[in-house]
């Protein structure tokens, strides 16, 4: 028994291996939490920010305030504040952007329609987006507005694989087309991993439904342009959950650097008492 | 004689000065060798000045009550560098009972609540206490949606007790409902009441400590061994010595905080929780009611139990299970280097069950995931409960004379 313990459980190298699950155990659950999961559509779809690129900031900006914003307010951000950090001159801004004279540069993006009304109209108030990628997760957004699909059973005539049942209609029906759920033929995998044919070498398939497929010619922009327009609105929304997210980060780059030296200096010094006493 | 130095010598007459500084500084004798285990301490000193500056900034911008939620979107926003405050004090309450949970299991691991430092460890377990009910009431104010509902169980437990519960809830909450009114005496205890209590225990854990003198992870009585003077042979005083030893971990741990603060501030979901972006509903209950990873594990042991009121009391008897370890350890050694087999399976046991039930207590609940909270539960008391036995009946290994 002693010898065994003497060889295998050296505390020292145990209280270490606990050390480690213990950094696993933060690693693990850092980076595998249970985010929100596309539902119906399984995982989502993967978006990647590009919080420096302006033209898709703007891009996205100018689809928000076009298509959503009559519904969906932005009630923590400010006017001027997106304007200045989008880099677009006041003056556009407001002329081309902003369809409400009343709105001071100073302004919350309060929304234009009351909350007490549209909750009596549409069963529930549209919910503010300011935080909805913060919430969500941008992934969740960039997938949930694409997966809109035709659902005659739905007051709005659509439903959404992401969030089944939501209530509001796709209002970018005009641009992406009449898109569906169908069926498809897809090959049999035989248990070899290849297609199972059949004796005259046919590809065996079944049935699958559940894909999205939009009606060609229904839509102005074809798939492509249509997930890019997606792709900006979704990036210029994770613009306003986190507005300060590359400053924050640029200036974590100095902080992080500073302790590194602080640290490096402090063990020199630390080294050089330390030989009072070894 | 100078000016300064008259000055210094008037205000030291007066004032214990010169005393204090070679008492507890200068002159203070600390084992000379100890390991990174030791640093936790200090590095939560650290934390708890981080968390007392930053939270001072917080509330010259925060306002309580139901506009609570509105008030931290705009010092995030508005207020220029105001979300390096709040991620600052974000990141240290995270940081705080990670520092804490390493510090405490240090103790376990070297047997630091032995003779004659149980009251240290008994201060430091008083601590451990205020800073779940600091951490909860914290955790209320932003009025998320999970500070709402993470608030709704915590309270409803209260209302599990007989005779007094409801009234009992009913008082905590100063409404029907948790509402604006509950946030804002949950804001007072947070910044005034708490924080009191917490430095006062510091304080007190601190003066115990220096009366007793640091342990060392050899288990070892520095004081057996003295020089004329009666200075420990085996002791390095605690400044420069210690200090500078403290500012390498303190660099280290800063710069961690840092990455963490400035690049993960969410820390994934765990350390600001996704569902706390949306402000509190009481007419909504969000699909999966987590807590911050730091209470998961008596999250598993709530859970674990089947009866409301059980399973209150057992959380509550997790944590107050640790008062009584001096208690309960019969070992005549201190450091676990020097304990038998026995103690050291244990230990991990403990270890990994607690991790467990730490993980089990962030995710939703299934049979299979049920289970293993309850044999996590057993394994988390066993620790505890049969430590008079396994102490007393292994086999030590002979502690050194000198460190």
């Amino acid at each position: 028994m002693n010898l065994i313990a003497k060889r295998f459980i050296n505390f020292y190298h145990l209280s270490l291996i606990f050390f480690v699950l213990f950094c696993i155990f933060f690693i693990q659950n850092t980076f595998s939490a249970e985010g929100a999961p596309c539902k119906d559509y399984g995982e989502c779809d993967e978006f990647k920010h590009t919080l420096t690129d302006m033209s898709s900031l703007q891009r996205g900006a100018s689809t928000y305030l076009t298509y959503c914003y009559g519904c969906h307010s932005l009630e923590y951000s400010r006017w001027n504040r997106v304007a200045s950090d989008l880099e677009i001159p006041e003056e556009i801004f407001f002329n081309n952007l902003v369809f409400d004279a009343s709105v001071k540069p100073g302004d919350l993006m309060a929304g234009s329609m009351s909350k007490t009304e549209s909750a009596e109209w549409f069963g529930v108030a549209p919910p503010d987006l300011t935080l909805v990628t913060r919430l969500h997760g941008s992934d969740w957004v960039y997938t949930y507005l694409r997966t809109f699909y035709e659902d005659s059973s739905k007051q709005y005539g659509v439903n959404n694989l992401v969030y089944p049942g939501a209530a509001m209609p796709n209002v970018l029906a005009s641009l992406q087309g009449n898109q569906q759920l169908i069926c498809k033929q897809i090959p049999v995998i035989a248990k070899n991993g290849g297609e199972k044919r059949d004796d005259f070498g046919n590809t065996i398939t079944k049935e699958k439904c559940g894909f999205l497929s939009v009606e060609s010619g229904t839509g102005i922009l074809n798939k492509d342009e249509f997930d890019k327009l997606i792709y900006d609105l979704t990036n210029f929304l994770t613009y306003v959950g986190d507005p300060d997210k590359v400053e924050r980060e640029r200036i974590g780059w100095y902080v992080v650097f500073f302790f590194i030296i602080f640290t490096s200096l402090a063990s020199l010094l630390y080294r050089e008492y330390q030989k009072d006493y070894h | 004689m100078s000016t300064i130095t008259k000055v210094f010598d008037w205000v030291n007459h007066r004032l214990p000065i010169q005393n204090t500084y070679e008492r507890h500084l200068s002159k203070h004798p600390v084992p000379k060798k100890v390991n990174f285990w030791y640093l936790f301490g200090a590095l939560a000193a650290v934390v708890l000045v981080i968390q007392i500056v930053s939270g001072i900034w917080l509330i010259m911008l925060y306002t309580p009550g139901e506009a609570a939620f509105a008030s931290i979107e705009y010092m995030m926003r508005d207020v220029d560098y105001g979300w390096v405050i709040r991620y600052m004090h974000t990141t240290g309450a995270s940081m705080f009972f990670a520092v804490v949970y390493l510090h405490m299991f240090r103790g376990l691991l070297y047997g630091s609540y032995q003779k004659p430092r149980e009251l240290v460890w008994i201060f430091g377990c008083t601590i451990y206490l205020a800073m779940m009910a600091e951490g909860f009431l914290g955790y209320v104010l932003p009025y998320g949606q999970m500070s709402y509902w993470g608030a709704q169980v915590i309270i409803s437990l209260f209302g599990a007790l007989p005779y007094i519960g409801e009234s009992l809830e009913l008082w905590i909450r100063g409404d029907y409902y948790i509402s604006g009114i509950t946030v804002n005496r949950f804001f007072a205890l947070h910044v005034v009441a708490l924080p009191l209590v917490l430095i006062a225990l510091v304080f007190l854990h601190l003066v115990a400590l220096h009366e007793v003198g640091a342990g060392n992870p050899e288990g070892v009585d520095i004081e057996a061994h003295t020089d004329q003077d009666g200075v420990p042979l085996d002791s390095v005083p605690f400044f420069p010595y210690k200090v500078l030893n403290a500012l390498v971990g303190i660099g280290v741990f800063m710069t961690v905080f840092a990455i963490i603060m400035f690049f993960f501030p969410e820390g994934g979901g765990y350390f600001i929780e996704y569902a706390n972006y949306e402000e509190a509903n009481p007419l909504v209950t969000p699909d999966h009611i987590a807590p911050v990873w730091y209470y998961s594990p008596y999250y598993s042991i709530l859970r674990a139990v089947p009866d409301k009121l059980g399973g209150f009391a057992a959380m509550g008897a997790a944590v107050a299970v640790f008062f009584v370890v001096p208690w309960l350890d019969r070992s005549n050694v201190a450091s676990i280097r020097y304990k038998g087999i026995l103690s050291k399976i244990a230990l991990v046991m403990f270890g990994i069950s607690f991790i467990t039930l730490g993980y089990l207590g962030t995710v939703s609940v299934t049979e299979h995931r049920k289970t293993m909270s309850i044999i996590c539960t057993v394994i988390y008391f066993s620790y505890f409960l049969l430590m008079p036995i396994y102490t007393s009946i292994e086999k030590t290994k002979p502690v050194p004379d000198r460190l």
